[in-house]
C-alpha cells in the first residue's frame, strides 16, 4: 500500500514533464559550429514568452530558407537566447552570443532590453537587427550595426493620432500604459500628439506590467467617457484580459490599440471583445510572392505572430549581405547590408543610414475574428 | 459615490480570490511552520486543468453551470492528490531536517511545477471558452458580472464549508490538535502524518477553485499565472496573522481592496506599493497580523 502511494505520488508529479519530453526540441543538434552563427534574442520565458517565440521561429524559418544558396559559406547555424525581457539578462545573453562568436544577432523583442543589449554586441562589431523594437531610440544613437526592420513609434503615434482626428472625427482621448520603454514612450507620444492637434486628453493612467485586473483603471475610463480609448500595453497577453473587462464595463469608447498587441492569439483569447478594435500596424500585403515563401516556411510553427516575418525578413537580410559580400567581414557585409534592395515577407526592405527600413504604419481593425487593414493614413483612405 | 461601490464590487472579487490561495499558505503554515511555496503553482495548475476540463466538456455540449461544476470538482480533486504527492516526496522524508532545507525544498518544487507547466502546456496563454458566463447587470451605474457574482459566491461556499470542516469535525479538531502540538496529538492518537497531508490537500483544492475563476473571469491562463497572486496571497495570509484561517480570508479582502482601491483613488502605479504599505504598517503594530494573538483554538 505505501509503495502504492509513493508510485501514485510520483506518477502525478511526473505529469508534469512527460509531455515535455514527448516533444522535441527544435534546436539543431550542434554538430558542426562551422559556417555562420546567427543569434537571435528574445522572451523565451515569463510573460513575453509568445513573442520571443515568434522571432525564434522566424529567425528559423528563413535560416531554412537561405541555407541551400549559402553554398560554402555555410551552414548558417542558430544560437536562440533567452532574454526574458528583462534589461540585465538581455546583456549577459549579448555576452553570451559575442561568446559563441555570432555575426548576427536578430533581436530583442522589448527596447528595454535592445537597448541595453546592444551596446555590448555593437561593440564587439556585431550586427543588431531588431524586428520589433519600435522605440525611436534603438536607431538614434549613432551606432554601426544596428538595424531596424519594423517601423518607428514617432511614425506610429503619428498614424494613430491622425487617424483619430480625420477618420474617426474625436475630440477627447484617455490613454493607459504599462510602464515599459516602448508602451510609455508610444503613449507619451500620442499624448504630445493628441494636444497639439485638438484632441483633448482626459487622462493618462499607468499599469503595472504583467496585470491582469484593470477594473480600477476601467471603472474611471468609463466615467471620463472617452471618444478614443488609446491602450498601448506591451503585448496580446495583457491586452486580451483588458478587452475583456472593457467588454465587461460595457464601456462604448472606441478602442485603438498599438502594433505589440496585434497577434493571432489576441482574438483567441479576447474572441468577441476584441471585434472592433482598431490598432496600429505596419502595412503587409499578404498576396505577396514573397510573403507566401515565409508562409510556407514557417507552417510547421504554427501561426506567424506579430513579429515572425520581421523577424524573417532581417534574417533573410543578414545573410543576403552576407552572401554579396563573400564574407562575414563586418565593414564589408555592412556595405553590402546598405545595398540590399529587395521585397520581404512584411515590406519592402532597404535600410537607411541611422539603420531604419522605415515605418508603413496603417491601420487595421479587428472584423469577423482577423486583423484587417482599415485606413491608410499616407492618402486618408479605407482600404477596399 | 457610484464609483466608490464600483471598486468596492471589484474588490470584494479581488479579495475573495486571494483570500482562497491565502488559505492553503496559513493552514500548512499553522501545521508545520512551511511557507509552501509551491502553493501558487497548485493554483496555476488548477487553472490549467479548468482550461482543459471545461474546454473539453464545454465543446461536448453540456451546459456551462454543469461544465463549470464538474471542472471545479475534479481540478480540486487533482490539485488536492497532486499536493499530497508534494508533500510525500518533497517535504516529508526532510521533516526531521532544519527549516530552512524543507523551505529551499519548497523553492524548489514552485521552479519545477512552474517550468513543468511551462513544457507540457507551451508558452502562449490558453483561453477559456469565451461564451461560458455572459454579461451582468446594473444597479444604478454600478456594473456587476455574474461571473463576479459566481466568483463570489463560490468563495463565500467554499469558506463556509472550511469553516465546517475545520471547527465542526473530527478531522478539523485533529487539524487543530496537530496544529498545537504534533507530539502530544500524536500520543493521544491522532496520525500526524495523515493529518498534514489531508491539510495540503484542503488548501490545495481551495487554490485549485481559485485558479479556475481567474482563469474565467480573465479569461485565460498562463504557466506562470501563479507567480504573483501567491505573493500576494502570501502576504495576505502574513497581514491576518499567519497560522489564522480568519486571518487569512480577512487578510485576502484587505489586500484586494487596497488593490482596487489605491488603482481608483491614487494610480494604478502604486496599487502594489500602497498594499505592501499597509502590510508593512499593520506588522509594524501587531507583528502577528491583525489575528494573530488568539493562535489557541482558532489555528489550525
Amino acid at each position: 500500500m505505501k509503495r502504492a502511494l509513493y508510485l501514485l505520488s510520483v506518477l502525478l508529479l511526473a505529469s508534469f514533464v512527460v509531455a515535455g519530453c514527448g516533444k522535441k526540441d527544435e534546436k539543431k543538434a550542434e554538430a558542426s559550429k562551422a559556417g555562420i552563427t546567427i543569434g537571435s534574442l528574445g522572451p523565451l520565458t515569463g510573460q513575453y514568452a509568445a513573442d520571443g517565440n515568434d522571432i525564434k521561429n522566424g529567425v528559423l524559418a528563413a535560416i531554412e530558407v537561405m541555407n541551400p544558396e549559402m553554398g560554402a559559406q555555410g551552414p548558417v547555424n542558430l544560437q536562440a537566447e533567452d532574454d526574458a525581457c528583462d534589461p540585465r539578462q538581455a546583456v549577459a545573453a549579448a555576452n553570451k552570443l559575442i561568446n559563441e562568436k555570432a555575426t548576427a544577432v536578430i533581436g530583442a523583442y522589448c527596447s528595454s532590453a535592445t537597448i541595453p543589449a546592444s551596446e555590448p554586441l555593437i561593440a564587439a562589431k556585431i550586427f543588431m537587427i531588431t524586428p520589433a523594437s519600435t522605440n525611436e531610440k534603438v536607431t538614434e544613437r549613432g551606432m554601426p550595426y544596428m538595424f531596424r526592420t519594423c517601423g518607428r513609434d514617432d511614425d506610429q503615434s503619428k498614424a494613430a493620432v491622425k487617424f483619430m482626428t480625420d477618420q474617426l472625427k474625436s475630440k477627447t482621448i484617455y490613454i493607459v500604459d504599462d510602464k515599459t520603454t516602448y508602451s510609455q514612450g508610444l503613449a507619451d507620444n500620442i499624448e504630445k500628439l493628441a494636444a497639439s492637434s485638438g484632441l483633448k486628453v482626459l487622462g493618462h493612467e499607468h499599469v503595472n506590467q504583467g496585470d491582469k485586473d484593470y477594473s480600477a483603471v476601467l471603472t474611471k475610463v468609463k466615467a471620463a467617457k472617452p471618444d478614443v480609448f488609446y491602450v498601448s500595453l506591451q503585448n496580446s497577453a495583457s491586452a486580451a484580459p483588458m478587452l475583456i473587462q472593457i467588454g465587461r464595463m460595457g464601456i462604448k469608447s472606441k478602442i485603438l490599440a498599438q502594433d505589440a498587441v496585434y497577434h493571432p492569439q489576441l482574438i483567441e483569447l479576447a474572441k468577441k471583445d476584441a471585434e472592433g478594435v482598431f490598432l496600429t500596424f505596419g502595412y503587409t500585403d499578404k498576396t505577396t510572392p514573397a510573403y507566401q515563401k515565409f508562409a510556407d516556411a514557417y507552417k510547421k510553427y504554427g501561426e506567424p505572430g506579430a513579429y515572425s516575418a520581421y523577424a524573417y525578413d532581417s534574417t533573410i537580410a543578414y545573410l543576403k549581405a552576407v552572401k554579396a559580400a563573400g564574407s562575414t567581414d563586418p565593414e564589408k557585409v555592412k556595405a553590402e547590408m546598405m545595398k540590399l534592395d529587395f521585397d520581404g515577407a512584411s515590406k519592402h526592405m532597404k535600410y537607411r543610414e541611422n539603420g531604419d527600413s522605415g515605418s508603413n504604419y496603417v491601420i487595421q481593425v479587428i472584423k469577423d475574428g482577423k486583423f484587417t487593414n482599415y485606413w491608410n493614413p499616407e492618402n486618408g483612405e479605407l482600404f477596399k | 459615490m457610484d464609483f466608490f461601490f464600483q471598486q468596492l464590487v471589484n474588490g470584494i472579487t479581488l479579495g475573495g480570490v486571494y483570500a482562497l490561495v491565502a488559505l492553503g499558505y496559513t493552514m500548512v503554515y499553522g501545521i508545520i511552520q512551511l511557507i509552501n511555496f509551491a502553493h501558487g503553482e497548485i493554483f496555476a495548475a488548477g487553472g490549467y486543468m479548468g482550461v482543459i476540463l471545461i474546454s473539453w466538456l464545454f465543446a461536448q455540449g453540456y451546459p456551462p453551470f454543469l461544465c463549470l461544476g464538474v471542472a471545479l470538482l475534479l481540478a480540486m480533486g487533482y490539485c488536492a492528490l497532486l499536493a499530497m504527492a508534494l508533500e510525500k516526496l518533497a517535504y516529508k522524508p526532510l521533516r526531521q531536517s532544519s527549516r530552512l532545507s524543507v523551505l529551499l525544498s519548497a523553492l524548489g518544487m514552485s521552479i519545477f511545477l512552474q517550468n513543468g507547466l511551462m513544457l507540457t502546456q507551451g508558452v502562449y496563454d490558453r483561453a477559456y471558452p469565451g461564451e461560458m458566463v455572459q454579461g451582468g447587470f446594473e444597479v444604478g451605474t454600478v456594473m456587476i458580472s455574474y461571473m463576479q457574482i459566481i466568483i463570489v459566491a463560490v468563495t463565500v461556499l467554499l469558506l463556509v464549508a472550511l469553516n465546517l470542516l475545520v471547527f465542526k469535525t473530527r478531522i478539523g479538531k485533529a487539524m487543530r490538535a496537530t496544529a498545537q502540538d504534533k507530539t502530544m496529538s500524536g500520543l493521544v492518537g491522532i496520525n500526524s502524518g495523515r493529518i498534514i497531508s489531508i491539510t495540503f490537500a484542503i488548501g490545495a483544492a481551495l487554490a485549485a477553485a481559485a485558479g479556475i475563476m481567474v482563469g474565467l473571469y480573465y479569461g485565460s491562463v498562463r504557466y506562470d499565472m501563479g507567480f504573483v497572486p501567491g505573493i500576494k496571497a502570501f502576504s495576505a495570509a502574513v497581514l491576518g496573522g499567519i497560522g489564522n484561517i480568519t486571518g487569512a480570508m480577512l487578510g485576502g479582502l484587505i489586500i484586494g481592496m487596497i488593490e482596487v482601491f489605491a488603482a481608483g483613488y491614487i494610480s494604478s502605479e502604486y496599487k502594489d506599493v500602497f498594499a505592501f504599505i499597509i502590510l508593512i504598517a499593520v506588522l509594524y503594530f501587531m507583528p502577528t497580523g491583525i489575528m494573530g494573538e488568539n493562535v489557541d483554538d482558532t489555528r489550525v
